[in-house]
Parts: structure tokens; sequence; C-alpha cells
């Protein structure tokens, strides 16, 4: 069955010189492709996750009444959305990156930084969209009205507990399609780690067709295919989450 | 009808076939017409490899294939006009028409001689080899193995070393963030160009480094005219043009005049070329 | 759309947020979620963070890793030397190819806009599928494919007319645009109350009529915000081109640090003007859309 595959891909690069799917063929720039797409999804899921985790700890600092905080989470904020993120992660990996501490290598030479390309890839990309996330939770926790929290005050919860177990699942609630938003976004922007040569997917279809440049379009053809179906499961995956969080009564 | 026309010309632009006439046409030398009566000739080249393309503060372009250009020019008595290209492009504008003429570090290869009229002799050579610290002290190629090594994207030689010897490319968008990940000790080597790597080591700020390997895959440098042109006018001017040069010794005064360090492909050129009343 | 039942949100469609204890979700204005956050927070920074960016970004040289004596006061001077060349011919195309784009994609936007709120749906479904797929792609890939799959001349007849690279790059960013503005246009219709399409109806106006002589006037003001916010998300985005070689002011600055030999300690300085140079450009244009937009403010 796969030998049928491989044997259709050959013949119809061999008909069209400009529609080489060399990587349906060929071992080496298939694995390419399979590291690609994982290191992409792997990105993408661990931006994602991080993130926000970012927004609602960055809500949460944003009301607490230390003022040193406060001004600390907005300029974070500030940073992140006033700069592209393709500066901000050529900065994170050659700037910041000289000064994390390295093990050297088994050569006595290398540096082996305790975080790689890779890494400052996803704390940077985590950073950039954490910081829009701050924004969509705490417009979220500003519509829960006061006299909610007050009362949840009144019952004797503390700050932490009215924020944990009141507001943050309501103003959850509220942000998701917010969230929804800038994830998407987040993902789609994971692309850019291919200026710190992160094997992500572009990156991989572009070795590939520096290469083979007969391969050029069937590459192009797979990168926009892969990303409308990770956008697109990602999106699946919201909106289940999305009615799994509804309150039943409310949202028609 | 335009859609038809746009796909139909983006599939003969990109085909691999020569699409100007063959060596047997007769020559029309349009371009070389068009450059006499402008007076102008517009010649491509390199704004990011330094010293045989860079840029100066006000803009213009310098280096080693730009003073090759410009003899060209005064030998043809016309003025010279510079437009950078990249390696992504530098064939496609020479088709194009943007460009009359490319002089831009483009290795001679059988494919390209398809696309672009590639003239002989060539006029420089390179080969493939890394940058590495003296530290570390490697001796063959096979000492890379397994190893993370900076590149630039796009260059040929990033798949041809990891398929002969096991290396782990790690290739950046230019060369400035390759160099400074090898100086943050991210990677063990950086690999390119030798003739890139000698000038690099040579300007002094490299001291802790050095070229050990043996150069790999030696391939000429070809400048490149129009296909059509180039067994016409052009072509053979730009032909003699280079082998005067050998013979003179101009292409190796140039070499000295930007700090290139001296090729032995140069000084041989020079003798096997030579003039046998030089001395006489 | 409105020619059938109407939609009363909480009544016989989904209410707005579907939450009646709590109060309106106000991160967004005039529809879609993102469409506004970029400006207000650019437009909101106050100079202190600005001051601090700054400090960084001379704080750094000082402590870089220098393998020869290269001094900081050295790579400022390096920038200086280079800023009017990689301003003239690197910004300024950022800024013309930031121009263009919008502008295609602004009209094209509008019209996929108006067709994706038709009741036809074999425009709609089109129309809605063109708007998901360009806004759901990752706009480095678009660039890539638009730069590289486009030819490079076109021919109509005896005419050749040549397409530069940043022409290209030009198309490749006005497909996204052209989908983002869709879905502005179509939030700012939507916002619109349905009882002037009632009215509209029962006045006897067609449907062509109401959408140009009625709705879009309302929503040409509704939409300058959004709209604003995107020209500035685009402009930032511009340095995507440079991946692809197109002549702007990261292409520029690498060629600028080439010719300086590639000292690492450039690197801060140059890519710290850039940022502060795009800064400097889409920081009046956030402040003047929010200003835009509290005037524009629909009182209901």
């Amino acid at each position: 069955m796969l030998d049928v595959f491989i044997e259709f891909f050959k013949q119809f690069a061999a008909d069209h010189p400009r529609w080489n799917f060399i990587f349906f063929y060929e071992p080496r720039q298939w694995a390419r492709i399979v590291k690609g797409l994982q290191y992409t999804v792997w990105l993408s899921i661990a931006c994602v996750f991080f993130s926000v985790i970012i927004g609602v700890v960055g809500a949460w600092l944003q009301n607490s009444p230390s003022v040193w905080l406060r001004r600390f989470v907005q300029g974070y904020i500030q940073f992140f959305r006033n700069t592209p993120p393709f500066v901000q992660l050529l900065f994170f990996y050659f700037a910041l990156g000289q000064f994390t501490p390295a093990v050297t290598g088994p050569d006595g030479w290398t540096e082996i930084p305790i975080v790689s390309n890779v890494g400052w890839a996803i704390i940077s990309l985590s950073l950039f969209a954490g910081a829009f996330n701050v924004e969509i939770f705490r417009a979220g926790i500003e519509a829960v009205p006061e006299s909610t929290q007050e009362a949840a005050s009144a019952l004797g919860f503390s700050r932490l507990q009215t924020y944990k177990e009141v507001v943050l699942p309501l103003a959850f609630r509220v942000s998701l399609p917010a969230l929804n938003n800038n994830l998407v976004n987040l993902v789609k922007t994971t692309t850019q780690a291919i200026a710190i040569a992160v094997p992500e997917l572009l990156y991989q279809c572009v070795s590939i067709w520096n290469d083979y440049p007969s391969a050029l379009y069937p590459t192009m053809l797979l990168l926009f295919v892969s990303f409308i179906a990770l956008v697109g499961i990602l999106v699946f995956g919201m909106h289940r989450w999305e009615k799994a969080m509804q309150i039943p009564g409310y949202g028609g | 009808m335009s859609l038809k026309k746009l796909t139909m010309t983006a599939i003969a632009a990109t085909v691999f076939a020569g699409i100007s006439s063959t060596a047997h046409a007769a020559c029309t030398n349009d371009v070389w017409n068009k450059v006499m009566s402008r007076g102008k000739v517009v010649v491509g080249v390199k704004a990011d490899y330094k010293p045989w393309g860079y840029r100066n503060t006000d803009g213009s372009i310098v280096g080693m294939e730009i003073d090759l250009a410009q003899a060209a020019a005064d030998a043809m008595g016309v003025e010279l006009e510079t437009v950078a290209v990249q390696s992504s492009n530098r064939m496609q504008f020479l088709e194009q028409g943007k460009i009359d003429m490319m002089i831009a570090t483009m290795s001679d290869r059988a494919d390209r001689r398809e696309i672009v009229g590639i003239t002989q002799p060539n006029y420089y050579t390179s080969g493939t080899n890394v940058m590495a610290p003296k530290a570390l002290g490697f001796k063959n190629w096979e000492d890379l193995s397994g190893k993370p090594v900076c590149g630039k994207q796009g260059a040929f030689y990033n798949e041809v070393v990891t398929e002969r010897y096991g290396v782990e490319i790690v290739a950046f968008t230019g060369n400035a963030e390759a160099k400074q990940a090898l100086r943050d000790k991210k990677c063990v080597a950086w690999v390119y160009d030798d003739s890139s790597i000698g000038s690099d080591l040579s300007s002094g700020e490299f001291d802790d480094f050095e070229m050990p390997l043996a150069s790999e895959d030696d391939n000429p440098w070809g400048l490149a005219v129009p296909l059509a042109e180039k067994d016409c006018v052009f072509g053979h001017f730009m032909s003699g043009l280079t082998f005067n040069m050998h013979q003179s010794g101009q292409l190796i005064e140039l070499e000295k005049k930007w700090g290139i360090k001296p090729t032995s492909y140069l000084a041989d050129k020079n003798a096997a070329y030579g003039d046998w009343l030089a001395d006489k | 759309m409105m020619f059938g039942k109407p939609p009363i949100p909480g009544v016989n469609s989904k209410p707005e947020q579907g939450f009646a204890v709590l109060k309106p979700f106000t991160a967004t204005a005039a529809g879609a979620p993102e469409s506004l956050l970029f400006s207000r927070w650019l437009a909101s920074t106050p100079l202190w963070v600005w001051l601090v960016l700054l400090a960084s970004i001379f704080l750094w040289p000082a402590v870089a890793y220098s393998a020869s004596g290269y001094a900081m006061s050295d790579a400022f001077q390096a920038l200086f030397r280079w800023i009017p060349f990689i301003v003239k011919g690197g910004f300024l195309f950022n800024i013309i190819i930031s121009f263009l784009a919008m502008l295609i994609g602004t009209a094209l936007g509008v019209v996929l806009g108006l067709m994706q709120i038709s009741p036809n749906r074999f425009i709609r479904w089109p129309a809605q599928f063109t708007t998901q797929v360009f806004r759901n792609s990752p706009w480095l890939v678009l660039l890539f494919i638009v730069l590289l799959a486009l030819p490079y001349e076109l021919e109509f007849g005896d005419t050749i007319i040549r397409i530069p690279d940043w022409m290209k790059a030009v198309f490749g960013l006005s497909l996204p645009i052209m989908a983002n503005i869709a879905e502005v246009v179509r939030g700012a219709i939507k916002s619109v109350a349905n009882g002037q399409w009632e009215a509209a109806e029962s006045l006897a106006y067609t449907r062509q009529q109401t959408l140009w002589q009625i709705i879009l006037p309302q929503c040409f003001k509704r939409m300058i915000p959004p709209w604003m916010n995107w020209y500035a998300i685009l402009t930032m985005a511009t340095p995507l081109c440079s991946l692809l070689g197109v002549e702007e002011l990261i292409t520029l600055s690498r060629q600028a640090i080439e010719a300086e030999n590639n000292r690492p300690e450039l690197l801060v300085p140059f890519y710290g003007f850039a940022l502060l140079i795009f800064f400097a450009y889409c920081y009046p244009i956030a402040r003047a859309t929010i200003a835009l937009e509290r005037r524009y403010a629909v009182k209901l």
C-alpha cells in the first residue's frame, strides 16, 4: 500500500517537473517534515500553556496593592506589546542568551546553555502572548461586578480565595472568545522562530526547497495546508472547551 | 485571458530549460546594444558579503567584485550602476533584464549554466570550510560528526556536509547571527566559503579562531551575462576581460587591495595564462 | 440576513456574552476582540516605560561579551554613521509597503466584507471561506508563498510589467489585511441596530439602497479605529519581508552590520534602533486612533 503511494509520487514528480513531492517518497525529506511538524506542535502547545498561566498570574498581580508590582506588570506588558515578536526573539536569544548559565560541554569549549534556542523561542513567544492575555483576563475580571467580590469578602474569603474560587471562573468564561483569537495568533507567530534557527515546519520547508528547487510548490502547499489544519484543530478544541465551560442556563 | 497568461508566464519563467535562443541562433546582441546606446551598464552585485560586495555609509556598494565591474564598464566606455542582489534573486534579475550582468559570488554549476550565461574563464574560486575555535583543535571533517555547526540558510553545502559527515546544521537567516552564535559558543564551528572565512580571520577580530580543515568541494565562481548573449559580443567580451585580468595580475592586485587572503587559484591562473613574451 | 427573522440577543439568538450577572466585557470596540487592543496599549504607554527601554538598550553593550577592545561608544558611533542610509533606503520602504498593502487590502477587504453578508449563499460561502483561510494563515507563510510563486513579470499583450520584490511583498501582506478588514466591516455592519434595517424595509428601500445609503455611512466612523489599529499591526509586520530579501530596514541593518565586520556589539544598537523607529512611527498613530475612537464612540 505504501509502495503504491511512493511510486505514484515518484511518477508524478517525473511527469510534472515543478511539482516534485519529494518529501513523500524520500525518507530523509520525510523525516525533516515530521521533525518540523513535531517542533511546531510542541512549540504551539508549550507556548499556549505558558502564556495562559502568565495571563492568569499577570491579571492577578495587576490588582495587587503593591504599587511596584503593578508597575512591573505594566512595564512588562508595554514592552511586549509594542515591539515586533520577530525582534523580541532575536533579542532573547542573542542578548539574554549570553547571561544564562551554561554547562561546559565534553569538549571543554562549547557551552551548552541551559536554555536552548527552542527554549528561548518558547520563553519569548509565551511572554509575547502572555502580555495580550493579561489584558484579556483583566477585562474579564472587570466584568465581574464588585458586589460579587464584596459578597465573597463578606463571607470571609481572602483576596486569593476570592480570585481563585469566584472571580477567575467567571472571568475565564467571559474571556474565552478573545483568548481563542489570541491563541490562534500565537500558533501563527511560532513560524517566526525561524529567525533563531528553531527547526520548525517553515525552517524545514525552506531547507527542502533550497536543496530541491523543484519541490518549491509542493512544500508551500504543505505549509499552507498544515497551518490551516493546526489552526483548525485549535479552534475546534477551543469551541468544545467553550461549550463545556458554559454555565447551564446561560448562553442561549 | 490574463489569468491564463499569468499561469503560462509563471510556468515558462520557472522552468529550467533555456527560454531564449540556443547557441546556434543568430546573435542579436540586444543587451549589449542597449548598454551601449544608454551609456550605462547595470551590474548586480552582493551588498552583504564583505569584502566582495558590501555597503558604504553613503549607501553605495563597494568591494572586489564592484572593482571588477568597474573595469568592465571602463573598457566598454560606459558608466557603472550597481544593484544589490541576493542569492535567491540574482539569476531571476538577470533573466528578467533588471540587470545587464551579474558578478555576485555565484558558484559556477551545471544547472545554473542553463539559466544564465556564465562566461569562462572563472574569476575566483572557493570551497567549503569551517571557522572553528583553536581551543577545540579539529583536524578532520569527521571530528564534527554529531556536533552543532552554525550556517546560513540557503547555502547548498549545508545538506552536503550533513549527508557526508553527519553534522547537525543550525542555519540562521544571516551571517551576523551565525557568527554571533559561534562567539556565544552555541555551536562548535561555522561552515561557509573558505574565502569569506579567510577574510574574516585576517581582519584580526577572530584571533581565537582558525580554519583548520581541508577545503571541500572547491567550486569556482562565475560571472554571468544573459544567456542569449553568452556566445555573442557581451559574453566574449567578458571572457576576454577576465582572461586579461588573470594574465596581467590585476585580479591578484584586487585581492590584495581588499585584504583577501591570497589564493593559489589566482596565482596558478596567472602562471597558466602567462604571456610568452612577458619576460623577454 | 436582516430581511428574515431578526436576531434578538437573549431571546431567539445567543446573548452577547451569555451571563446576565456580569457587566459587559469591555476589551473590545466595534466588533472583533482584538480590534483595538494594540492601539490602546501603544497609546497609553507611559513615558517611563520607554525610558527604561532606552536605558536597557544603552546598558547592554556595556556588559556585552567582547572579544576585542571594541567599546560601546564605537558601536553607537557605527550606528549613527549608518542611520541616514538605513532610514532613507530602508524604513522608507517599510512605510511605502505598509501604505500600499493597506490600500489594496482595504479595497479588497471592503468588497469581501460586503460579500460575507450577502443573502446569496453562493457569494457568502466562498467569501467566508476566503476570509477564514487568510485570517488563519501565518503572515510569514503567505509572504513566502506570494514572493516565490508570483511571476516576476506579467505580460499583457505587448506590454510587459515587471513586479519588483517589494511590490510582491505588498501583495503578500495585503492578503491577511484583506481578510481582517473584511471582518471589521462585517462586525461594523452587524453592530448597527436591526431597527435601521426594518425601518428602511418599511420605507421600501431595496437592500442595496439600505446598505449604501443608510447602514454604511454609519459604519464608516466605527470602522476607522480598528482600521488604524490594523495599519499599526501591519507596519510592525513589515520586517518579516527581510527574510525574503526585500530591501527594507532590517535587510539594510544586516548589510550595515556586515560592512562593520559583524561585531556582536552592533546587534543591540542596530536592532534597538529598529524598535525605536517603529515605535516613533506607530505611537502617534495609536494616539490618534484612541482619540478618534473617543470622538466617534457610538452613543446609544
